[in-house]
């Protein structure tokens, strides 16, 4: 569900905005950065669930704003190395403000410990974090499909051309797609933090599978994206229970094995 | 407009890399003594690079950058946690710069390979790390081991372990998957026959796992009597956190059992640490004289103390040091031939070069971390339980012969 998540924000960004968004991983980092410093400051997990990715959507929109907005005629060569320079000055300023050594951030009191499902015993957090993943998901393709701003973007993805002709601002829905994209790699850097602790380099490894949920979804397919991150986390659970030490590998070989039948991945490219 | 600037930018690099490129091949022409630090600043073990550089420094410093009388000249490189960059930069440091004594780099798998380099260039290398090789099937007379054997390790920890809970007697293990967790695993086994342990499982990870669910689940369904981690740095981390995640910890016991110490241990919250056993090749609050006014100065310049990393790197440019001053000589075959023997009091104790397979004999720790609630200040993460220096047995000595120069 959290691959969902990363996968469906950098979507977003990817089909709205057509731009390679390495600085995704960052994002998903300095999410999960914010949340431990809200909680450390006012004591609550939760406060700091809903400010963190408000925070890095903020972050986001003046990303877009005060530089991918300048690039979009540069072409892809200039985009990429913009947003991936950004994810190193990131990762860096992660470095200055809060220290290179990893951080554990423990879960909030009741949702400590594991719960016994039967079947198999899993941690009551992480229970937790797919629910709530699966919501934020819901959520947003509610948004997307439901609403008439969410059409809209729907449309940017479609025809950028024809939505601008109908006089709607096409440079604020890109940085509203922006922001949403962000919004959604931040809370999912926050809700990870308790599970995989942080460090300055975490959203190394979860960038790398944001786009394979990406190519593999069709780039730019909003449900594709959601599906693909349901198809690789279910993938690498069923994989990990038989075969441990594969479960790494196997996300890369779900995607490979899709591209190869399918290139234009699962749902096709918007 | 942007052609020119670019074709500027050009120039400038190519300007930049003579100018750096031929005063080295100078420089290295004067009595000056070249040592490479081969350090890991990218790839998995690019948060323990700055470590190692941070300790080889202050090493060298203590000396002011000298001896025998003679200007040292510290050259560090980027390891990259890869056998390929470390082996080719390795090679370049000894061609280019003239150096002939290397320390590094961290990873066992990797200082495998530059051991190799060593051999074929005939300079000295000194490492420390969790593979047996080194001083066992693969050794020769250029590389040396600073950490403890395996077998030492192993014995520690299962022994000391033991003894404070002779119950515990499933174990399931984690064992990173490269040189030093198989090292370390084939101990751990053979120790645990004595003391009647069943091994219910033996899971194996890649270096630099982050994922740790579908391990602990695995574990947690074996309902062992303690889980025990041979891996290290960000694995041991992050496999620690999973295991409190699904609430095994602290209900059970957990060891980690080669750990770097207070590096990992900082990263984990108290909560985390409660009943966690950890063995490792140098803790701060070792009682030796080194150690203490190392410990001070170190903590006095980076705030929190040093781990095994810089600790190691340290005492092996103290021991590569001594070496020259032994030999009083920079001949590689004069300083191989006084480190064999070399016996020192440095930061883990009394230590030993063994000559006839380049082993350090020296002490491993045993810690036990406190709970939250004895913990005196921020940094008391442990006590150390027990120190040991079993030597490999005979048996299972791999290094036949070390061989000729």
């Amino acid at each position: 569900m959290l691959y969902a998540l990363m996968g469906l924000g950098l979507s977003l960004i990817t089909g709205v905005l057509n731009i390679p968004n390495f600085a995704h991983g960052a994002l998903f980092a300095v999410g999960a950065y914010l949340l431990v410093t809200v909680v450390n400051a006012l004591g609550s997990f939760w406060i700091g669930l809903v400010v963190a990715p408000v925070g890095v959507a903020l972050l986001g929109f003046a990303i877009e704003y005060a530089g991918i907005r300048r690039l979009y005629a540069a072409g892809h060569d200039y985009q990429l190395l913009f947003t991936f320079g950004l994810s190193l000055i990131l990762a860096e300023g992660i470095i200055l403000v809060w220290g290179p050594v990893g951080i554990s951030h423990l879960p909030p009191e009741i949702l400590r410990g594991g719960m016994d499902l039967g079947f198999t015993f899993y941690p009551k957090y992480r229970l937790f974090v797919m629910v709530a993943a699966g919501l934020l998901v819901f959520l947003t393709w509610l948004f997307l499909e439901k609403t008439r701003y969410g059409a809209i973007m729907r449309a940017g993805i479609e025809n950028k051309e024809m939505v601008s002709l109908l006089g709607i601002d096409i440079h604020r829905l890109f940085t509203a797609a922006f922001a949403l994209g962000a919004y959604l790699a931040g809370i999912a850097g926050a809700l990870t933090a308790p599970i995989r602790g942080l460090s300055p380099g975490m959203g190394v490894d979860m960038l790398g599978i944001a786009f394979v949920v990406v190519a593999l979804g069709g780039l730019g397919n909003l449900l594709g994206a959601i599906a693909a991150g349901l198809l690789i986390g279910v993938a690498q659970a069923l994989v990990a229970a038989y075969w441990t030490e594969a479960s790494t590998v196997v996300i890369y070989a779900v995607m490979a094995a899709v591209l190869l039948v399918r290139p234009q991945g699962l749902f096709g490219i918007r | 407009m942007d052609k020119l600037k670019r074709r500027d930018i050009l120039k400038i690099g190519a300007l930049a890399a003579t100018g750096l490129g031929f005063p080295a091949i100078l420089r290295a022409q004067a009595k000056e003594i070249v040592i490479l630090g081969l350090w890991d600043q990218t790839g998995a073990f690019s948060d323990v690079g700055p470590l190692n550089d941070r300790g080889m420094r202050m090493a060298l410093e203590e000396r002011d950058m000298k001896v025998l009388g003679r200007p040292i000249r510290y050259v560090t490189r980027d390891g990259a946690t890869q056998a390929g960059a470390s082996t080719r930069r390795a090679e370049e440091a000894v061609d280019g710069e003239g150096a002939r004594f290397i320390i590094g780099p961290w990873s066992s798998g990797v200082a495998l390979a530059v051991s190799e380099v060593a051999k074929r260039k005939k300079v000295v290398h000194l490492f420390s790390g969790g593979t047996e090789d080194i001083s066992g099937a693969r050794c020769h007379r250029y590389s040396f081991q600073w950490a403890a054997s395996p077998y030492t390790a192993a014995k520690t920890v299962v022994d000391n372990f033991m003894k404070a809970n002779p119950k515990a007697k499933r174990w399931h293990l984690l064992v990173a998957d490269y040189a030093f967790g198989w090292s370390v695993e084939k101990y751990v086994k053979e120790v645990g026959k004595t003391h009647g342990i069943e091994f219910v499982g033996a899971d194996r990870h890649p270096l630099g796992e982050r994922e740790f669910s579908n391990y602990v689940q695995k574990a947690a369904a074996n309902r062992p009597d303690v889980v025990a981690m041979i891996n290290f740095g960000g694995d041991a981390v992050a496999g620690a956190r999973e295991i409190f995640n699904f609430g095994l910890t602290p209900r059970l016991p957990l060891i980690m059992s080669w750990s770097s110490g207070v590096e990992e241990l900082v990263q984990l919250a108290p909560e985390i640490r409660d009943n966690l056993w950890v063995g490792t090749n140098f803790y701060y609050t070792a009682d030796t004289p080194v150690a203490k006014s190392f410990v001070k100065s170190y903590q006095a310049k980076f705030k929190l103390p040093p781990g095994y990393a810089p600790s190691a790197a340290y005492s092996m440019t103290r021991m590569l040091l001594a070496g020259f001053d032994k030999a009083g000589s920079d001949d590689v075959q004069a300083v191989v031939k006084a480190l064999e023997g070399l016996e020192m009091n440095d930061i883990v104790g009394p230590m030993r070069v063994d000559g006839a397979t380049h082993q350090t004999l020296r002490p491993y720790f045993f810690l036990r971390c406190k709970p939250k609630s004895a913990m005196k200040h921020e940094l008391d993460f442990a006590d150390v339980v027990a120190t040991g220096d079993a030597p490999l047995p005979k048996e299972y000595a791999a290094c036949k012969d070390i061989g000729s120069f």
